[in-house]
C-alpha cells in the first residue's frame, strides 16, 4: 500500500478528475459554447410545450378577419375580447364550471382520504390473501373503462344516478373512481418509504391503529397527496369519457363536455361583417375559431390556475412522493 | 400461545380494515360489472318496457366481430400499430427531458413548470379541440414561411416529409409529462457517489449512463411503458374507444359492445404480458445483484 509511485500515479489522476458536482452543474465560465447549446435545446423544448397555451390564447384575442389573415401569425392587430363574452354565454360558463368544480375537486378530497387509507393498509400490513388483492389493485389499473361501461351504466342508471355527479363520488369514495388504483400505487410506495419507529412510538404510547393512522401518517403523506390531488383534479377536469355517459342532458355537462360541443357562434353583427369586407377577406368563410379557442381557454383557466399555485410543490412532492416506486 | 394467536389476529383485522373500503369498492364498481358484462357478451339484449331483455346467442358477437364487422378489426389494427410506435417514442423522449431537466442550471424550476405544462393542458378533450384545426395534429412546423425558407436549402419532397414527422413528434411531447415526471423522480434517487466512483474509474459520461443510469431506472423504464400504453388504449381520441361508445349509444347493442369491450381488453392484456416477460430478465437480474 506504501508504495509512493502508486500515490503519486493516483495524485495525478485525481488531478484530471473534475469533482462529482460536475454531473449536475454546467460550469459557468468556461463551457460558454455547450451552455448556450443546453439553453438553447431547453428554450425550443419550452417553446413546443408552451404552443398550445400561446395558440390559443393568441387566437381567442383576434377579430375574426385576423384569424384569415396569413400575414397575421400571433399578434393580432387589436386585441378583441368580444370571443370570451360570446363563449362565456353560448357555453353557460357558470354551470359547467360548478359541475366540474363539484366533480374533480369532489372525487379529489375523496380519493386523497380513500386511497392514502387503502394505500396505508397495503404497504404496513401484511395478511392472508394479501397477494391476490394486490394483484386485483394492479387489475384494476389496467382494464381499460370500455370493457366494463356497458354494466356499469346500467347499474347506475338503475340506481337513478344518470345525470347527477354520484357516478364520480361514489366511485372515489371507495377508492375507485378515475385512475384509483394508480393513486393507491402511489400511496403504497409513499408510505413503504416511511420509517416504521413513528408508528411504533404512538403505539406505544396507547394510540389504537386507526388513531395512528389519521394522526400521524396521514399528515405526514402530505407529498403523496399534492401529486394525487392535482392529478386527480386534472384528469376529471379534462375527463370526456365518462362524463359523456353519465351527464347525458345540457344542464348537467361539465366543462370538457360543453368546450367540446361548442363550435363558436356563426352569427355575424352587421358592423363585423362590414368591417371584415373593409379588410379585404371577402369570400372567407366566416371562421369562429377565434370564440372556439375563447372557449378553450375559459375550460382549462381554472385548472392553469390551480397549477401555478400548487406547481413549486408538485414537482418536489413528485420527487419526494416516489410516484415510481423502487 | 394465545396471546400471539390474538396479536397476530388483530394485525390482520387491522389490515383488513383499512382496505375493506377497497374491497367493497373493487366489487361494486369492478368485479360484478365484469362478471356482468362477460354475461352480456353472450346475450342478445334488447331494451324495452320492463328493462333488458336478455337473450342467450352463444359465442356469435365475438364471431361477428371478427368476421361480419368491416370497421372493428382495422380499427384494432391502428390502435394496436399507433401503440407500438407511440411507445418507444414516449419512452425516449420522456427519457430525454428527465435528463435535461435532473442538472442544476438557472431557472430550473421556471422549466420544469412549462415541461410539465402540457400534462394540464394537452390531455383528455383540450387537445382533442386543438387538434380539430390540422386535420391529425397541429402545425406547428407545417407552416408556410419556415416551409419557404427550408426549401432553400432542403430538397422539398424531403421538407414535407420532415415537417410532417416534426408535427407528430411534437403530439409525443405533449404526452410525455407524466413519465417525464416518474423519470425525473427516478433518476433523484440513484446516488451521486456512484457516478463519483465511476469516473474515478475513468468512465465517460456515455458510459455511465449505461452502465449506472440506464440500469438504475430500469424499474421506472417498466412503470413507464405500461402507464404509456394504458394511457395509449384508453385515450380520447382512441378509435376503438369511440367505436364502442357509439355501438352502446347510437345503436343500443349493449350485448355486441360487451363482447367487442372484451376482444380489446383481452388483446390488450396479451400485449402488457409480453412486456413483462421482456422486462422480466432485465428486472430479476437487478434484484439478484
Amino acid at each position: 500500500m506504501a508504495n509512493p509511485q502508486a500515490i503519486v500515479d493516483k495524485l495525478k489522476m485525481s488531478d484530471k478528475i473534475d469533482p462529482a458536482v460536475k454531473f449536475y452543474t454546467i460550469k459557468k465560465s468556461k463551457n460558454f459554447v455547450g451552455n448556450a447549446f443546453y439553453y438553447f435545446v431547453l428554450l425550443s423544448l419550452a417553446f413546443i410545450f408552451l404552443y398550445p397555451l400561446l395558440y390559443m390564447v393568441s387566437k381567442s384575442l383576434m377579430q375574426t378577419w385576423d384569424v384569415a389573415d396569413a400575414t397575421v401569425r400571433w399578434i393580432p392587430h387589436e386585441l378583441n375580447f368580444h370571443n370570451y363574452r360570446v363563449a362565456f354565454t353560448e357555453m353557460k360558463y357558470w354551470q359547467g364550471f360548478s359541475n366540474s368544480m363539484i366533480i374533480s375537486f369532489g372525487s379529489a378530497l375523496l380519493q386523497i382520504v380513500s386511497c392514502s387509507m387503502i394505500g396505508y393498509g397495503f404497504a404496513r400490513y401484511r395478511f392472508p390473501l394479501y397477494g391476490v388483492w394486490f394483484v386485483l389493485l394492479i387489475f384494476t389499473f389496467l382494464v381499460p373503462p370500455q370493457t366494463i361501461v356497458v354494466p356499469l351504466y346500467m347499474f347506475f342508471s338503475d340506481l337513478g344516478w344518470i345525470n347527477t355527479h354520484l357516478p364520480f363520488i361514489v366511485p372515489a369514495a371507495f377508492g375507485h373512481g378515475l385512475q384509483g388504483a394508480l393513486f393507491i400505487l402511489i400511496f403504497i410506495q409513499f408510505y413503504r418509504r416511511m420509517p416504521a419507529v413513528l408508528e411504533e412510538a404512538a403505539r406505544i404510547d396507547g394510540a389504537g391503529a386507526f388513531r395512528t393512522y389519521w394522526q400521524i401518517m396521514f399528515p405526514l403523506g402530505r407529498p403523496a397527496m399534492i401529486t394525487v390531488f392535482l392529478f386527480s383534479v386534472v384528469w376529471h377536469w379534462n375527463d370526456n369519457f365518462q362524463p359523456s355517459l353519465y351527464l347525458r342532458l345540457p344542464p348537467f355537462y361539465n366543462l370538457a363536455q360543453r368546450m367540446n360541443g361548442f363550435y363558436g357562434k356563426a352569427t355575424m353583427t352587421a358592423e363585423q361583417m362590414s368591417s371584415s369586407v373593409s379588410s379585404g377577406a371577402i369570400g372567407m368563410a366566416p371562421t369562429v375559431l377565434n370564440q372556439m379557442m375563447a372557449g378553450v381557454v375559459l375550460s382549462v383557466i381554472p385548472i392553469l390556475i390551480l397549477y401555478l399555485f400548487v406547481q413549486r410543490y408538485f414537482v418536489e412532492s413528485v420527487e419526494r412522493a416516489g410516484i415510481a416506486g423502487e | 400461545m394465545k396471546f400471539k394467536m390474538n396479536m397476530r389476529m388483530r394485525h390482520i383485522l387491522e389490515g383488513y380494515s383499512f382496505i375493506s373500503l377497497w374491497i367493497v369498492g373493487f366489487l361494486a364498481f369492478m368485479a360484478v360489472p365484469l362478471g356482468r358484462s362477460i354475461y352480456y357478451s353472450f346475450q342478445n339484449l334488447s331494451p324495452s318496457k320492463s328493462g333488458l331483455i336478455a337473450d342467450y346467442v352463444g359465442t356469435q358477437h365475438f364471431r361477428a366481430a371478427f368476421t361480419v364487422d368491416v370497421q372493428f378489426l382495422p380499427l384494432l389494427q391502428s390502435t394496436f400499430t399507433n401503440m407500438l410506435t407511440h411507445v418507444p417514442l414516449v419512452l425516449i423522449f420522456s427519457m430525454a427531458s428527465a435528463l435535461l431537466l435532473n442538472r442544476s442550471f438557472r431557472g430550473r424550476m421556471v422549466f420544469r413548470g412549462i415541461f410539465f405544462l402540457p400534462v394540464i393542458i394537452a390531455s383528455g378533450s383540450t387537445l382533442k379541440k386543438l387538434m380539430e384545426q390540422g386535420a391529425a395534429n397541429l402545425p406547428i412546423f407545417m407552416d408556410y414561411d419556415l416551409y419557404s425558407t427550408l426549401r432553400l436549402f432542403i430538397p422539398s419532397d424531403l421538407l414535407m416529409n420532415l415537417l410532417e414527422y416534426a408535427d407528430a413528434l411534437t403530439i409525443v411531447m405533449w404526452d410525455a409529462g407524466v413519465q417525464t415526471l416518474i423519470f425525473l423522480a427516478g433518476l433523484q434517487t440513484i446516488s451521486p457517489a456512484l457516478y463519483e466512483a465511476a469516473k474515478c474509474d475513468g468512465a465517460t459520461k456515455w458510459e455511465s449512463f449505461w452502465k449506472i443510469t440506464f440500469p438504475m431506472i430500469m424499474p421506472m423504464i417498466l412503470v413507464n411503458t405500461l402507464f404509456t400504453m394504458v394511457s395509449s388504449f384508453t385515450r380520447a381520441d382512441n378509435g376503438v374507444m369511440d367505436y364502442i361508445n357509439q355501438r352502446v349509444f347510437a345503436d343500443n347493442d349493449y350485448g355486441y359492445a360487451s363482447a367487442l369491450g372484451w376482444i380489446y381488453f383481452v388483446l390488450i392484456f396479451i400485449m402488457i404480458g409480453i412486456v413483462f416477460l421482456l422486462f422480466r430478465r432485465s428486472l430479476s437480474s437487478m434484484e439478484g445483484r
